[in-house]
């Protein structure tokens, strides 16, 4: 048996490939950097441009009950009864929540609620816990994350993944529930990947992995009957938060 | 299961399609749909053209410098700490996944949909490891693994010629006791699966587009296997297509606005993911990440007639308004990739030996062209199909060859074209009826023929067997008879104004 584990990674391995392709071309390799790629026109970003927040948030609930999702405007102060509100209608008995720093749960005005949550158990997502917060977020019957942008046009909430909020908090839970503050609303996905792009490449955002979700997971696969509901959460909520 | 879901003759597998009244019906209800879906997402975002002409170039201008960007993703993957595989050819792609998933003493694996890693035939050779158990974790392509592997018919849809009650017998082979409604059945599978996930040991999923300036892999999916595939195994593996890199992840987005709304008709799908390994600090996602790029004919298309293939972004928007596709649906095809875009991928990939009749399902309507959200001149390369089989493969054994000699002298003398006309019209006259209350009024004025002896030529039958084909007026009624006479009474009408 040939051994292609050896050859994984290696300079001939990646050589060998890319000159025989250049070869197929006919192009010379390397000419890239004179020639970048200057787009045809700027649609993703003049797309739905010049919208105010007031307007954005009215799209924004439009286009996110659209796709399932229930969609609320509270008051920062009504947050926390809000969050109550999710837990009983969804008879939630196991909570997951991320393990954010204390800064961020008050500029929420939820350090209180967090605090004094009456759930048993309440598991946060912790780096310290490594996988064991899969098996805790499996074991949750909801999740009440913080999403870093809405998305207008689609109703897309987009989420990095932090070591306090990691990948699986988004899909194993039953419920899901995700905060944003209306100022994170953007027009398109193209603004919030502006930014990503930007954090990532000045290196001041270190993540594996970025998140755009789009209402509860679904599937039409079974006689293009619309399921709502298959591997991941089977149902949303987006809470915005019109104060902040 | 590779390119080739079929060893059968092309006409046999096509009057099976034709038999499948459930899977017809099934085809047909989800074009209709999907145009509906689709027209109204594009329509709704506006400048649709501007955006065609965007996605286009931006998949012509990775194609073009495409060993720069793969170069650019592999030196980003390695940054982040994973791996690159460079993969010639199926054999190389499976024998390095089989050897890593040796290595890594892989028990369970976990797989999301992905067309490549049926192409190179990955199940069947990560299951001939002993001990491995593997589990496709996609609704549909569940279903078909359950269903003793069978074919899939579309490339997103894979089981539209299934109807509920076949995959209520197929889940009951499993353990599944209730009815047949899709919500009941899909939450039986999310607890099946479910289990199977929080066992997972390595990960396989596929790729939509590779971003070259960070080293991650961009997934577009709505059931969020995929993620949870990227998210609990300690090992994952992603298989993709040495085509499938864009520059950044502007261009992934821009793209997966297109591709969404051209698959589905959604604006976004529940899941865009942009992923890499695992950073430290971050509890999950994969330890080792593997990165295999598959070429396996691909460099073929390079500097060829087929070039802009290349750019296909595998959303089947070409399946859904082919009316070819409607009536054989994916089966008739022998190929795992079907369609517009199977027509012209398949012989490429596969070979014109296997793939040979492809190019001629198709009745270069153009339909596939004009909604194609990255401009590939479908109907165009498929015809570029035939002047290769015929021209430099010679493929063509039949008749056709003398056939068209003999029309091409035909057509040239004068009194072997009036011949030639008049025995067909005899032809016609002698086998035509005449038509019925149930025939649409006028279209035939002179009769039909519908019927033939067995004795007549298959080129002949391939006339009338499956449409009606019209008696022709006398044969003194012809285009001069007829030209004078409207001549003389537009004469006539002249003279009255």
């Amino acid at each position: 048996m040939t051994d292609f584990l050896k050859e994984a990674d290696t300079a001939q391995n990646q050589e060998d490939f890319l000159n025989r392709i250049a070869k197929a071309a006919n192009r010379p390799r390397h000419a890239l950097a004179d020639n970048p790629l200057e787009p045809v026109n700027e649609l993703p970003e003049t797309t739905l441009a010049g919208k105010s927040q007031d307007e954005l948030l009215e799209i924004a609930k439009k286009n996110s009950e659209a796709v399932h999702v229930n969609f609320k405007v509270v008051k920062k102060a009504d947050l926390g009864t809000t969050l109550d509100e999710f837990i009983s209608e969804k008879d939630v008995n196991s909570l997951m929540l991320p393990s954010f720093a204390e800064e961020k749960w008050t500029d929420y005005s939820l350090n209180m609620w967090h605090q004094g949550l009456a759930i048993d158990p309440v598991y946060y997502w912790k780096p310290e816990l490594g996988r064991e917060n899969i098996t805790n977020a499996n074991k949750s019957d909801a999740a009440i994350g913080f999403a870093d942008f809405l998305l207008a046009e689609s109703g897309t909430i987009t989420i990095a993944t932090y070591p306090e909020q990691g990948r699986s908090f988004h899909f194993l839970p039953t419920h899901y529930l995700a905060i944003i503050p209306k100022s994170k609303i953007l027009p398109r996905s193209r603004q919030a990947m502006d930014y990503y792009e930007k954090e990532i490449q000045a290196g001041n955002l270190a993540t594996s992995n970025i998140n755009f979700i789009t209402g509860p997971s679904n599937s039409g696969d079974i006689e293009m009957v619309l399921i709502v509901g298959v591997h991941g959460p089977l149902d949303m909520e987006y809470v915005v938060v019109e104060d902040m | 299961m590779g390119i080739a879901t079929s060893n059968k003759p092309f006409d046999e597998r096509v009057k099976e399609a034709e038999a499948d009244n459930f899977m017809r019906a099934s085809v047909a209800k989800s074009q209709d749909a999907q145009f509906d879906k689709r027209t109204a997402a594009r329509r709704e975002l506006g400048n649709w053209e501007g955006w065609r002409d965007l996605s286009a170039q931006i998949r012509q201008h990775t194609i073009k410098y495409l060993p720069d960007y793969l170069e650019e993703f592999s030196d980003n993957v390695k940054k982040n700490g994973g791996h690159v595989f460079f993969a010639k050819d199926d054999k190389e792609a499976s024998g390095f996944i089989k050897e890593l998933a040796i290595k890594k003493h892989a028990k369970n694996v976990v797989k999301s949909k992905s067309m490549v890693t049926t192409e190179i035939d990955l199940d069947k050779t990560l299951l001939s490891i002993p001990g491995l158990a593997l589990m496709e974790t996609d609704l549909a392509e569940f279903i078909l693994q359950e269903d003793n592997w069978d074919e899939p018919t579309h490339i997103v849809f894979p089981t539209l010629h299934k109807n509920r009650d076949q995959i209520q017998k197929v889940f009951q082979k499993i353990g599944y006791t209730g009815d047949n409604v899709p919500e009941h059945m899909a939450k039986f599978v999310r607890q099946y699966l479910r289990n199977y996930f929080m066992k997972a040991d390595f990960g396989i999923t596929g790729c939509n587009f590779a971003v070259a300036n960070n080293g991650m892999i961009n997934l577009v999916t709505n059931e969020g296997n995929a993620d949870l595939t990227m998210a609990i195994p300690k090992t994952q593996v992603v298989v993709m297509g040495m085509e499938r890199i864009v520059p950044s992840l502007k261009e992934a987005e821009t793209l997966d606005n297109i591709l969404s709304r051209s698959a589905v008709g959604q604006k976004l799908t529940s899941y865009c993911s942009f992923s890499s390994a695992k950073k430290v600090g971050e509890a999950d996602g994969p330890d080792d990440f593997y990165v295999v790029i598959v070429d396996n004919g691909r460099s073929k298309m390079l500097n060829s007639e087929f070039e802009p293939m290349l750019q296909c972004i595998r959303c089947g928007s070409c399946l859904n308004v082919c009316p070819v596709y409607r009536q054989i649906g994916g089966k008739g095809y022998g190929s795992i990739y079907p369609g517009p875009m199977g027509d012209v991928l398949s012989p490429i990939l596969g070979g014109y030996q296997q793939f040979r009749d492809l190019p001629y399902a198709c009745s270069l309507c153009a339909a596939c062209t004009e909604t194609c959200p990255v401009k590939i001149p479908l109907h165009d390369l498929i015809r570029k199909h035939r002047y290769v089989e015929m021209d430099q493969l010679h493929l063509d054994h039949s008749m056709t060859n003398a056939l068209l000699k003999t029309v091409g002298k035909g057509t040239a003398s004068p009194a072997l074209f009036a011949d030639a006309m008049r025995g067909a019209h005899i032809g016609l006259k002698t086998f035509g009826k005449k038509t019925t209350e149930k025939d649409i009024k006028n279209l035939f004025p002179e009769g039909k023929v519908n019927h033939l002896p067995a004795i007549a030529p298959k080129l002949v039958h391939g006339w009338v067997d499956v449409r009606d084909l019209a008696v022709a007026p006398k044969y003194r009624e012809n285009f001069r008879h007829w030209y004078k006479k409207n001549q003389q009474l537009t004469e006539e009408e002249q003279k009255n104004d």
